[in-house]
């Protein structure tokens, strides 16, 4: 194979030898140091308050959140869209760029795809925790009970269930299967019960080329599939919104709205992902400011397709002049929730603009400061959908206002807590960087991998 | 989720097996044989009367089996009961004719109320401690008995006082019977919102001392005077019953209604035409209608007889009424006065209405007279689609009662408390009060408290501690009107006399009697009996049911009565209240109305009214009403003041801010509510809440406004003039969650045009 | 089949309240207290709005009660998970209170906000239980709950007047608002009878339907509220 030339090179970055991959990547998990015991141990306490404060929700009763009449969805429906949104950083990283063969995706693959799973996890509970009666959300489920009566298909809470279960099922394997390699690394260095688990989560792995050859063929099966379901799943959970006639709910535009910006929030929380283990797990030579300048870009690239959208959205909206849409409209944009809606704004548009477009500006800490604003911005982006058009419907006897109370902010708050535990202690058991495909991109793979994932360099065209 | 806690709400099947799953088998559920036969899931409706306001709707009672909890013997356990469970209005009665008001809808809470007095209860501590041990009936009696034996012992019966409310029918009736065979002065009656002027205006004007009836289901121009008759004044059901019918009840033909006050009420709200006048001009506006009126030769002034002749200067037309002297005056537009002059004279039938605000000021009898002397004009005195007076009932004739003269008539409730706070005369010894709360319903400036305090003995017979029976000594707690013979002899809201009554709807739960068999038992065991012919007070009611007229000749007017919930007809001559003679009455000029305060140092008209949900406050009690969300501010569980939108700019006080309101006589922090439906110079603030003591949904909740009244009266009745103070306003801080509102928006347009 | 409806006319509606507290009592809504109040937890299957127009001395104030307009084309009904929320033959939106999981998707669809959730278990001071209508179930926490027409008393009457064999009279089944109103403003009835009051009422050329441009189809009617220079 012809060596790569410069121009690829500056595309998928140098990295260091072999050996010294192996020991980096697997130090994490032979070595640990008390701040990871601090950080299991605040994090976790943050999730044991936040798992004792809905148990007492549900003893004590629903009313001690801040939902009222007739603002009936708040900081948990707003984290439950946030977090399903954040989700789709794997679903693009991984996905997509393994599609169209970016090499510069090796180091961030699966920091991305842990976050997918685990933001899904995180989304997924929601609907349970925000329900009246929980103990009876095995409802969701399409079983054949001695009533005779199933879940109702044209819900779009009932497609939630299916399309998140589906996509949890999808990102689980997207997630699973090329980490059996590393297991196999692993396996092969470790004792003991140690060993023990990690040959059976290598699942006979020996690195036969008929098994690479059928990694690869289910990798690219996966990849290919995980997209539309990540789009749809997205777009259900839109359709929650835009299916009810609620004024500034019911427009076309929230499906591929909701997607964009998704996406958009899921760059932005694998930037900060990876620049926080690059920090702490010492991985600078494995995560360059080129990996952090191109999703840089993307997260330009989405925070201008953000823009659009909702541009798009209020233009159409402002044009219409329905009443009730104005109500909101206006609400949003220049009465009471105006504070948010500009805070909003400036973290997803002005910020990641001036951070990502000045090329001056796109550093590894430019970077985490434009998605620890897309982060914030896409959150407030979420709540101002839900509640200003609740609290402001068309009955203005029946308008009210939403005060969150101590429950539902603790809730929302830890679900980042517990995202950060799950990352901490994924990255304590599972390399966080794929240690395979890292070596992958160095060594040009042999001429037994299928056609589709081989690196063309350019100025050959095998088509 | 304990489901089997949750369904004990509403069965206790009371067997140990089912308690030991509760947790609890060592205190086995007794069940005790019910009383009466009852089939269980079977619902009966029973006749019954609402007591809650003077108007004495006609009730029926759903009535089922359920459990209750009682202590018999001093054992706790069950038993299965025949209980009310919904009140409806009766169809057939004539006053409320199956409506039934929200009020009305909630009077069954007064029976299951959770703080009722359950049985007689005597003084522990200091006197308005609230603490109070458990006696029996019998001590209780014993006790009422020696002291008025002791009073009739050295020939001082007339130290004797009975404050109730003022009420006609049957046990007022029996109340002053008793009393006057007794020889103590008649009861004296109090009611905030009581109409003593309009009564002695239309005593004048037409010799009917009482509340007026209107036939609004044929009426085609209805023109009110501050009256709320649709929310809380006199006869609200039957007026909003005919409300509806004058409005959509006739195909083609809608009724007019336009509406003169200085705050928007209820009733107001409904007006095709709201007309803001100066607090206290209402007589001197009736008399511009007048003045046009006559003037324009649409009606001749001697058409208005006798009340027309109480006006001076009426037969000369009213000179100094010109709608430019009145426009002066009232601040209603001249031209307006023109023009509502003519439609009212030229839309036949027309009615005008006065009550409430308008005769609460010193001039309150002039512009009552005025009012009565307009109807007069245009003729809808006892015509179809005007103003009539409903025959009443003379249950002392009816009963074969001799009148019992009384050694003098009872002073009104600020002369009494006066009596007794002066040094001269000496204080009653004994103080008998039912069913009002004048603690809490006069004004702090009559220190009725104060005057109760200095009498030795004070016994109530009220179902609830409150601000007022808190003071007594002895409580001996009536039954409910569910668990009593309940009777009215209403006074207005139907052109026919009616007389209801109704049997008890189901058993006393508690250890209660019955106020007016208490009355009759203790006549009984006097030393020096009262003797009235009736054992117990059905016996009485019995007496004058049966002197009714018969429906048909083989009828029984008393078990017709009982069934149908009461008698109501044509009643012969010598069975109806007379009317007032005629007065000598020299015509009645205009007087300014009096103010209290001064108005650089006072700059607002203070108006408490009525609350849609309390009236005079003595329905703070009932949680349903607590929680109904009032019609015009939507409020809750509160109190405010309601403030002009532009009055409330100038002072810099913003919707739901802590205000202080303060008179020459008292101070009231309260919230602050903006409304456009008041004028720039009145503050108004309803009645109903602010009692220190009146149950767990009333006690500490809110602020009344009563305290602050200037005690004003009108000159003529001494009726309190309670729109007569004027007050001062204050921001004191920021909204601090004391209002609570049920509705978000005020306005239907939710978002100007861009 | 009937087709249940009602007419309220607003010409008549003077704004008391008495269907508000009549409907409590019908039907065990508990009360929720003062502090709950506040956080905006009280349960008013029917409410009577009021809407203030212009400024002193020029205010006007209309009354307008509203409950659950059983819409034909029910917005709630799609979204709820469960079917808790679905339509009847005879065309009520029914409220499954047993099959209700509580994700209260159905009120936010509610453009009339009519649906009310049970944030607490309810609890009457005792006795104040012993007023609870047998006929109508207690709801626990975490359901909506919402006006349903008074179908305890709908039931009753179809019940009793298929035993005695004749058909269900006009007027005989009277929800609680409506029976309870002084003025007459709330009418029930069939509407698939065109004879019925109701019937006629909804031709009026008064009638209008709330939010008619949303497709919802309610089933009640309102009665514009006329001014003097009308009919």
């Amino acid at each position: 194979m012809t060596r790569p030339t410069p121009r690829l090179a500056a595309a998928a970055p140098r990295m260091p030898a072999d050996q010294r991959i192996n020991s980096d990547l697997l130090r994490p998990l032979t070595e640990t140091s008390w701040r990871f015991y601090a950080l299991v141990a605040v994090f976790g306490g943050i999730v044991l308050a936040a798992i004792v404060a809905w148990l007492s929700q549900v003893t004590r009763g629903f009313g001690i959140t801040g939902i009222r009449w007739p603002i009936y969805w708040g900081f948990y429906v707003t984290s439950f869209v946030f977090w399903i949104g954040i989700s789709h950083a794997g679903t693009l990283i991984s996905a997509i760029l393994r599609l169209v063969n970016a090499g510069w995706r090796r180091p961030v693959t699966r920091c991305a795809e842990v976050i997918t799973v685990f933001a899904l996890m995180i989304g997924a509970m929601f609907p349970i925790v925000h329900l009246g009666r929980p103990w009876l959300a095995f409802w969701l489920f399409p079983y054949p009970s001695e009533r005779m009566i199933w879940p109702n298909l044209r819900s779009p809470l009932v497609w939630d269930f299916f399309a998140i279960n589906t996509y949890l099922t999808g990102s689980v394997l997207f997630l699973f299967l090329p980490m059996i390699p590393d297991f196999a690394v692993v396996r092969d260095k470790s004792t003991g019960r140690r060993h023990r688990i990690y040959r059976a989560l290598a699942l006979g792995w020996r690195g036969t080329p008929r098994q690479w050859h059928r990694l690869e063929t289910a990798m690219q099966i996966m990849a290919i599939a995980i997209i539309p379901v990540a789009v749809s799943v997205h777009t259900i959970v839109s359709f929650d919104f835009s299916m009810a006639p609620v004024p500034m709910w019911q427009t076309t535009i929230f499906g591929p709205y909701f997607v964009a910006g998704a996406i958009f929030s899921g760059i932005a929380a694998l930037l900060i992902a990876m620049a926080v283990l690059r920090r702490f797990l010492h991985l600078e030579d494995y995560l360059h400011p080129v990996h952090f300048e191109n999703l840089g870009k993307l997260l330009l690239v989405m925070a201008l397709l953000w823009g659009y959208f909702v541009f798009n959205e209020r233009l159409v909206t402002y044009y219409g002049n329905k009443p009730a849409e104005m109500a909101v409209f206006w609400r949003t944009q220049r009465e009471s929730f105006a504070p948010l809606y500009w805070t909003m704004v400036t973290g997803n548009f002005i910020l990641p603009l001036l951070l990502m477009g000045i090329r001056r500006f796109r550093t590894i800490t430019g970077c985490v400061i434009a998605s620890i604003g897309v982060v914030v911005g896409m959150w407030l982006e979420r709540f101002l959908i839900i509640v200003p058009a609740l609290g402001h419907k068309y009955l203005p006897y029946s308008f009210a206002v939403y005060r969150p109370q101590p429950v539902e902010i603790l809730i929302a708050g830890a679900t980042f807590a517990a995202m950060t535990l799950l990352y901490v202690l994924f990255a304590k058991v599972v390399p966080i960087i794929s240690i395979w495909e890292l070596k992958a991109g160095a060594h040009v793979p042999s001429a037994l991998v299928p056609p589709a994932t081989q690196e063309h360099p350019l100025g050959e065209l095998h088509l | 989720m304990d489901r089997r806690s949750f369904i004990k709400l509403t069965a206790v099947t009371g067997t140990s097996a089912a308690l030991s799953g509760c947790g609890n088998p060592a205190a086995p559920l007794v069940r005790f044989v019910p009383d009466e036969d009852i089939m269980p899931g079977v619902a009966a409706w029973k006749p019954g009367v609402c007591p809650l306001c003077a108007a004495g709707c006609g009730l029926t009672v759903r009535v089922m089996d359920a459990d209750a909890d009682v202590v018999r013997n001093g054992q706790a356990g069950v038993v299965r009961i025949l209980a009310a469970k919904k009140l409806e209005g009766g169809p057939m009665h004539p006053i409320n004719q199956g409506g039934l008001c929200a009020r009305g809808q909630a009077a069954i809470q007064v029976t299951y109320h959770p703080d009722r007095i359950t049985q007689p209860l005597k003084r522990a501590g200091n006197r308005g401690d609230g603490r109070y041990e458990a006696i029996s009936w019998d001590d209780a009696l014993k006790e009422i008995v020696s002291r008025l034996d002791a009073l009739e012992g050295v020939g001082n019966q007339k130290a004797l006082a009975f404050v109730a409310r003022h009420a006609y029918g049957h046990r007022a009736a029996l109340v002053a019977q008793f009393l006057g065979r007794y020889g103590a002065p008649g009861p004296i009656t109090y009611e905030l919102f009581g109409d003593e002027v309009l009564r002695r205006a239309n005593a004048l004007s037409f010799g009917r001392e009482q509340r007026p009836t209107f036939d609004l289901p044929n009426a085609r121009f209805v023109l009110g005077f501050g009256a709320d008759f649709l929310g809380t004044w006199n006869s609200p059901v039957a007026q909003g019953h005919g409300y509806g019918a004058m409005r959509q009840g006739r195909p083609g033909i809608r009724g007019a209604f336009v509406q003169v006050e200085s705050r928007m009420s209820q009733t107001g709200a409904n007006a095709d035409e709201w007309v803001p006048a100066r607090p206290g001009t209402e007589g001197v506006l009736a008399l511009g209608l007048a003045n046009v009126i006559i003037g324009a030769k649409l009606r001749p002034a001697d058409a208005a007889g006798r009340a027309g002749s109480l006006i001076d200067g009426w037969s000369a037309g009213l000179s100094a009424y010109t709608p430019a002297e009145v426009e002066r005056a009232t601040g209603v537009a001249a031209r307006r006065i023109e023009r509502l002059a003519r439609q009212f004279a030229d839309t036949r039938p027309a009615v005008a209405i006065i009550g409430g605000p308008p005769l609460a000021h010193t001039n309150g009898l002039f512009s009552a007279l005025a009012v009565n002397a307009l109807n007069a004009l245009v003729g809808s005195v006892e015509q179809p689609g005007g103003v009539f007076f409903t025959p009443q009932l003379d249950v002392v004739a009816a009963a074969k009662l001799q009148n019992v003269a009384t050694t003098a008539p009872p002073p009104a409730l600020d002369r009494f408390a006066a009596g007794i706070l002066s040094a001269g005369a000496a204080p009653p010894q004994v103080l008998f009060i039912d069913g009002v709360n004048p603690v809490y319903a006069a004004p702090s400036a009559w220190r009725v408290r104060e005057a109760f305090e200095k009498i030795p003995f004070i016994a109530s017979f009220g179902s609830f501690l409150d601000d007022t029976s808190k003071l007594a000594d002895l409580i001996l707690p009536d039954h409910t009107f569910l668990e009593s013979w309940s009777e009215a002899v209403p006074e207005s809201g139907a052109t026919i006399a009616v007389a209801s009554v109704a049997p008890p709807v189901m058993s006393p739960l508690h250890q209660t009697r019955a106020t007016a068999d208490v009355l009759l038992d203790v006549g009984r065991r006097l030393r020096r009996p009262v003797a009235l012919p009736w054992q117990t007070f059905d016996e009485m009611l019995a007496a004058t049911f049966g002197a009714l007229p018969k429906a048909t000749p083989d009828a029984d007017t008393w078990s017709d009565a009982q069934e149908k919930g009461g008698w109501w007809g044509t009643l012969p001559a010598g069975l109806a209240a007379a009317a007032a003679p005629a007065p000598a009455a020299r015509p009645v000029t205009s007087a300014e109305p009096q103010f209290d305060g001064d108005p650089q140092q006072y700059p607002f008209h203070f108006l408490p009214y009525p609350s849609s949900a309390f009236l005079d406050g003595s329905l703070a009690h009932l949680p349903w009403l607590q929680e109904m969300p009032d019609p015009l501010t939507s409020a809750m569980w509160s109190s405010w003041v309601e403030v002009n939108p532009a009055t409330a700019t100038r002072l810099g006080i913003g919707q739901g801010d802590v205000v202080e309101i303060a008179s020459a006589h008292g101070t009231v922090r309260t919230a602050a509510m903006i409304s456009p439906g008041i004028a720039p110079d009145v503050l108004a603030m309803p009645v109903g809440q602010g009692h220190q003591t009146f149950t767990r949904y009333a006690s500490g909740r809110g602020e009344s406004p009563v305290p602050l009244l200037a005690p004003l009266t009108e000159p003529a009745t001494g009726a309190l003039a309670w729109a007569a103070t004027r007050v001062r306003m204050s921001r004191v801080g920021d909204p601090d969650g004391r209002l609570i509102l049920f509705a978000g928006g005020m306005r239907e347009e939710t978002e100007t045009r861009r | 089949m009937p087709k249940w409806g009602m007419t309220a006319d607003l010409d008549r509606c003077n704004g008391c309240g008495a269907c508000v507290t009549a409907c409590h009592a019908e039907n065990n809504i508990s009360t929720v207290g003062a502090d709950e109040a506040a956080r905006g937890r009280a349960k008013h299957w029917i409410r009577v709005e009021r809407y203030w127009e212009g400024e002193f001395p020029d205010a006007r104030l209309k009354f307008r009660p509203v409950m659950c307009q059983q819409c034909d084309n029910a917005p709630c009904e799609p979204v709820c998970p469960t079917y808790a929320s679905h339509h009847t033959a005879d065309g009520l939106n029914a409220q499954v209170y047993n099959r209700c999981i509580g994700t209260r998707y159905c009120a936010n669809a509610c453009p009339y906000n009519v649906r009310f959730f049970d944030f607490f278990n309810p609890s009457w001071d005792k006795p104040l239980h012993l007023q609870l209508n047998p006929d109508v179930s207690l709801r626990e926490v975490g359901v909506m709950e919402k006006c349903t027409f008074c179908v305890q008393r709908i039931k009753a009457v179809t019940i009793q007047a298929k035993a005695d064999d004749r058909p269900v009279a006009d007027g005989e089944i009277q929800p609680a608002c409506a029976q309870a109103c002084p003025a007459q403003a709330l009418v029930f009835g069939d509407l698939d009878d065109p004879e019925s009051a109701v019937s006629r009422l909804s031709r009026s050329s008064r009638g209008s339907k709330l939010l008619e441009d949303l497709g919802t189809r309610p089933s009640v009617t309102y009665l514009d509220r006329q001014s003097r220079t009308d009919a």
